[in-house]
């Protein structure tokens, strides 16, 4: 052979060749194949989606609705601008962020009116994200069903999250308790009243990221929400002049805790009776919250 | 027919899993049920036969000092295909097997087999090596699979088999640690019935 195959000119001409005939090849597959594999990804939104409304074999095209919700104002989205609707699912940095022209999606059969929420949110590893069904009635909004998904927790912990089991725990939970707070929570420890949730054990962090993803992400639609229930929309309990003593507003659990105060520790501090109210409310802040130090009750 | 030595050996006697102790990662993490473990047996299986076939078409052109650099090239390439394809067209297994397709390039099977015999092979030779190579791993893979996926959830490939009988599933089973003593297990009695494998 007259060519020596180890001169660098030959190297760094092989190099090249390769490069660019290995580029061209897949780049014509990945384009070739992006249609179908986008169309893959859109089937298992709406499957997600339909599963969520706990109707996960009927049409999605048939069944539901599209809107764009911009504070209480529904406007319906047409079958051909559905698809911007999904691409935007799958940017959850933007869904996050985005604060009007809201997605939602409509069920209705018979008399039953149910939502569905896409939710993005962050777990310990990575994302997660899901979709809730949630149906106003009764002067209240239900659970219906919820589908999660993430992208790298723990399995068997944190990726429990994608499980039937743990999803079915949320179903015919009230969103909001009796000072129409949002109440929906997976609770550490185990479900303390009837708004709440286990968490799941050994997955604390990936749970903390599901109350938050719950509590942001409904939180947007919660004027609408509470609209479609008939319930008043502000919260009818707090209000500025009640504030939480500072220990008990680094803790996570404040705000069930001091919901359950009728006056502010700080109040009860100075108070000459002693506030029974306000005293278990700070060990039940002590308790929950495994990041506050043990507050000791002042005795007055 | 009679069936060369070149594609008989790595399924039993040279098998590359219990033989030649390659590519155990993915044994361990894929063999939960039978349809993923099929479907990463003949993933590997592609990826094996067709990157020995274009070496050895290769070899007598590659430089040598770049010789690693372009297996990898073409391995990585033929990887990249097969996971475009999964998820083109079998979306929920490619989910199930989520990264361990991508991982095949690291799968030892694929690149022993180039390095071992596609570069000194004859191109006919070497796709029948790495045929044979990938369906030998992908036996190991299925027979694994196979009592996991019994004793771990009463079903085969999704059917129900056990646990009508009230079998409650064995969630040992479910786990990797499970899958390396099924293996072990398995090497043992290859190793029993074919005692020339045996080390002194």
């Amino acid at each position: 052979m007259a060519i020596n195959k180890n001169s660098n000119v030959y190297i760094i001409l092989y190099t090249v060749v390769m490069v660019a005939i290995v580029g061209a090849l897949l780049a014509f597959l990945a384009t070739t194949l992006k249609p179908r594999q986008d169309e893959n990804k859109l089937q298992e939104k709406k499957v997600a989606i339909m599963k969520a409304f706990g109707d996960a074999k009927a049409n999605f095209d048939e069944s539901v609705t599209v809107y764009r919700l911009n504070g209480t104002e529904l406007t319906e989205v047409a079958k051909e601008q559905q698809p911007v609707i999904f691409e935007e699912l799958e940017k959850r940095g933007d869904l996050a962020a985005a604060t009007e022209n809201l997605p939602l999606f409509k069920y209705a059969k018979g008399s039953t009116v149910k939502y569905v929420i896409p939710m993005v949110g962050k777990g310990l590893w990575g994302d997660i994200w899901g979709y809730v069904s949630v149906e106003p009635k009764e002067g209240n909004v239900t659970i219906t069903g919820i589908v999660m998904d993430h992208a790298g927790e723990t399995p068997g912990l944190g990726a429990e999250i994608a499980t039937d089991a743990v999803q079915a725990l949320f179903v015919d939970k009230k969103l909001y308790d009796e000072s129409n707070a949002f109440a929906v929570r997976m609770q550490k420890g185990g479900a303390k009243n009837e708004y709440q949730v286990d968490a799941i054990t050994g997955g604390t962090k990936t749970s903390d990221g599901v109350n938050a993803m719950l509590k942001e992400c409904i939180g947007k639609y919660e004027a609408f929400l509470k609209a479609e229930a008939g319930m008043a929309v502000a919260d009818t309990e707090v209000t500025s002049e009640e504030v939480a003593c500072a220990k008990c507003a680094e803790c996570p659990e404040r705000e069930t805790c001091v919901k359950d105060c009728k006056k502010s520790c700080e109040e009860c501090a100075t108070c000459d009776n002693q506030c029974e109210e306000c005293e278990e409310c700070e060990k039940q802040c002590a308790k929950a919250s495994e990041n506050v130090e043990p507050v000791k009750v002042e005795e007055k | 027919m009679k069936l060369s030595k070149n594609f008989t050996n790595p399924l039993a006697a040279n098998n590359p899993v219990i033989v030649q102790i390659l590519g155990i990662c993915s044994a361990l993490a894929v063999t939960v049920k039978m349809e993923p473990a099929l479907v990463m047996g003949l993933s590997v299986t592609f990826v094996t036969a067709f990157s020995n076939l274009v070496m050895s078409l290769l070899r007598n052109g590659v430089p040598s000092r770049i010789r690693i650099i372009v297996q990898l090239v073409v391995i990585a390439t033929l990887v990249i295909v097969v996971d475009q394809f999964l998820r083109a067209y079998m979306y929920d297994l490619s989910k199930q097997l989520s990264v361990y397709v991508g991982l095949i390039i690291t799968n030892c099977i694929v690149m022993g087999r180039v390095e071992a015999f596609a570069l000194g092979n004859k191109p006919w030779d070497s796709f029948v090596d790495g045929v044979a190579n990938g369906l030998g791993y992908a036996l190991i893979l299925l027979l694994v699979a196979f009592f996991r996926e019994l004793l771990g959830s009463g079903t085969l490939f999704g059917i129900d088999i056990l646990n009508r009988f009230g079998y409650v599933g064995n969630s040992l089973m479910l786990f990797p640690p499970m899958a390396l003593i099924i293996v072990g297990c398995i090497i043992w009695v290859h190793r029993t019935i074919n005692k020339d494998l045996q080390e002194k």
